[in-house]
């Protein structure tokens, strides 16, 4: 029984070590030979591969590879999502010498273990877009802080409600009343409103990630507060279902809608005026930046709690052991052509 | 002289006194743009309640229509789909017409013949259904459902929308079965003593299998009706349906053990339960209330329950 467990190792080993070419990953820069310097083995994994939310990360990360020169960049990562995949591809990764692994963190109980394994047989680890638990990671790079997004949407609906003081009822649509990041938001965006004293939010209501209830409850509001200036749909599901809702209603413009979404997914309504405003942050930047925090780390020259950190793309702020990417941007019916996810 | 029984009283009480209060509350709730909305926000549970009466009225139960609805939404989105399959209106119909007679006749196969209690049947069909949704759509959305499979949903025939018009069809055809055919008769004689119908040589099999896969067909026209509301289709289409449906139907006076109710109570639990989350918004109680909404659901729920218990009490203790 003893000796199975090492043969079962070496068994595994040749396994992993006989395809490194032939699962069909991405490998930005070659496998230039180390003759200039050393190149780090970046591995970037996104919580799902194939998404356009993370292939466009990815695009800025291979963008960061080949202007930094000294990384070896392989974006992989389950195409359904599945975190026990994940775990799979970093066991996989450690065993093939893996210098820093960047991981968008699905789901923490899954991945945490593995992490803090791949930890300590040397493996450098950071988090980006999606946190795992404070030990099993170095640094986050965090795309936004739930203060920047709930202050953001705030500004957002008070830019595109205009004036001086900006006026009128507002509501929100959330995902579920108890979907933690949603609820965090929401506590920045009413501690953002007491700025704007003259734009009143009337109701809260939640759509359960159910497009066909953000629609109609969005619909309601309407018709139940008749000076309703804005809706606020702060899921990737409560967004479109509101601002199909308005645009049914033939309120496109009379009734503004914002929130959080990928542009491709509002496009058309920022098109035809129903959204003026769409947040979120600039993916390939965050994939950009990963990769940049990722080399800092290989080299030893990035710690937790240091002021900042300085970026190709400027000074990033640090908030402990997070590396922020600064204020999500927000798309309009002006820039959203150049952003393609 | 028959009287109508106190749940059906009792929910359409509280329903009256529903409606009234938020009429006073916001003079907007009874606009007639408002009360169309609110007819074709019930119309696809209506329908979907029909066939669960039956279902319910013989003593089984189907679960799955949650997910059924999911999964004939889903083939309904990536059939008609010009960047799926972009399939003519005919096809798109009837095949999701035929997908849930299918899929109902299987829940019907395995509790009749495979002896499934239809709880546990059906509970597996709900976790499959979605399963093969999640896989159909690959966690991707279908968003651009054609303009005349949108009719479906946003169309209007002779002044009526077109889910309210279907529903009425489905809904006079629904107590026309229960009232005025055999088959009828034989639900509710199955439902209200299974061991005597199979003496008196009933078909009970048959029926049941019928039921079933009318629950499937049923759940087929809803969706129909409804996901073209929206030009967006997602893989969690449908989630919670099954209960929600379930709970119209109970609420409406149908005993959950089979053989009694009527589907006028039905459609009664049905307006009372769409109405609410509706009423809600309409009583403009603010920013907190949301945190309420499901107690005040399930304490409207009680009250129009409770009042059926105690006559059925009263009803015990002088013999009736």
């Amino acid at each position: 029984m003893k000796a199975l467990v090492p043969a079962l190792l070496a068994a595994a080993l040749l396994v992993v070590g006989c395809g490194p070419t032939s699962d069909g990953t991405k490998t930005a820069s070659g496998t230039g030979a180390p003759t200039a310097g050393k190149k780090f083995k970046v591995y970037l994994l996104p919580k799902q591969k194939g998404v356009p939310y993370f292939t466009s990360c990815a695009e800025g990360a291979e963008d960061a590879a080949k202007e930094l020169g000294d990384i070896e960049l392989t974006y992989d990562g389950p195409t359904d999502g599945k975190p026990e995949a994940a775990a799979e591809m970093i066991e996989k990764w450690v065993l093939k010498g893996a210098d820093v692994i960047a991981v968008s963190c699905n789901d923490p109980q899954v991945l945490g273990p593995v992490l803090k394994k791949a930890r300590d047989q040397g493996v450098k680890v950071i988090t980006w877009d999606a946190d795992a638990s404070q030990d099993s990671r170095e640094l986050f790079v965090n795309q936004a802080t739930p203060q920047q997004i709930g202050y953001g949407l705030v500004d957002a609906m008070a830019k595109d409600l205009g004036g001086a003081e900006p006026t009128g009822q507002v509501a929100i649509v959330t995902a579920r009343l108890t979907a933690a990041n949603q609820n965090e938001w929401m506590v920045h965006m009413k501690e953002r409103l007491k700025k704007y004293p003259k734009m009143q939010l009337v109701d809260v209501k939640p759509s359960n990630e159910d497009q066909k209830l953000a629609f109609e409850v969005s619909r309601d509001l309407m018709k139940a507060y008749p000076d309703l200036k804005g809706i606020f749909g702060i899921s990737s599901v409560a967004f479109p279902g509101a601002a199909e809702a308005v645009k049914q209603a033939g309120k496109s413009g009379k009734v503004l809608v914002t929130g959080l979404a990928t542009p491709n997914d509002m496009r058309s309504y920022v098109k035809d005026g129903t959204v003026k405003s769409v947040l979120l942050w600039n993916t390939k930047d965050l994939g950009f930046l990963t990769i940049e925090v990722a080399e800092a780390v290989a080299k030893g020259a990035l710690k937790p709690n240091a002021p900042y950190f300085m970026s190709h793309r400027g000074e990033k702020k640090m908030q402990g052991d997070n590396v922020l990417l600064g204020d999500p941007i927000v798309f309009t019916k002006d820039n959203i052509d150049q952003f393609n996810f | 002289m028959k009287k109508l029984p106190a749940r059906e009283l009792g929910v359409g009480l509280v329903l009256f006194v529903l409606v009234l209060a938020v009429q006073l509350a916001n003079p907007a709730f009874l606009r007639p743009e408002n009360v169309r909305d609110l007819l074709i926000q019930c119309a696809p549970f209506a329908i979907m309640a029909c066939g669960m009466t039956f279902v319910i009225i013989l003593g089984e139960i189907d679960i799955s229509v949650g997910s059924m609805a999911g999964l004939l939404a889903a083939a309904l989105g990536t059939w008609a789909s010009p960047s799926h399959g972009g399939r003519p209106l005919l096809d798109c119909v009837f095949g999701v017409l035929f997908l849930g007679l299918a899929l109902g006749l299987v829940n019907g196969l395995l509790v009749v013949f495979a002896r499934v209690p239809s709880i546990v049947a059906t509970l597996g069909m709900l976790t499959v259904l979605r399963g093969v949704t999640e896989l159909v759509l690959h966690g991707e959305w279908v968003t651009d459902l054609p303009p005349f499979i949108r009719q479906l949903g946003i169309g209007v025939s002779g002044g009526v929308p077109n889910p309210v018009l279907v529903a009425l069809l489905v809904v006079a055809v629904s107590i026309t079965l229960a009232s005025l055919t055999p088959w009828g008769r034989r639900v509710y004689a199955i439902g209200s003593n299974p061991e005597a119908a199979k003496v008196r040589g009933l078909p009970v099999k048959q029926v049941k299998l019928a039921a079933f896969a009318l629950m499937g067909l049923l759940t087929g026209v809803a969706v129909l009706v409804s996901a073209p509301q929206l030009s967006v289709v997602e893989s969690g289409y449908g989630t919670g349906w099954e209960l929600f449906v379930v709970t119209c139907v109970v609420v409406g006076g149908v005993s959950i053990t089979g053989g009694r109710g009527s589907l006028w109570g039905v459609l009664l639990g049905v307006a009372l339960l769409s109405i609410i989350r509706t009423a809600l918004i309409f009583l403009r109680l603010g920013d907190q209330a949301s945190y309420w909404e499901r107690a005040i659901q399930g304490v409207l729920i009680l009250t129009a329950v409770l009042g059926d218990r105690v006559s059925a009490r009263r009803r015990a203790e002088v013999g009736a």
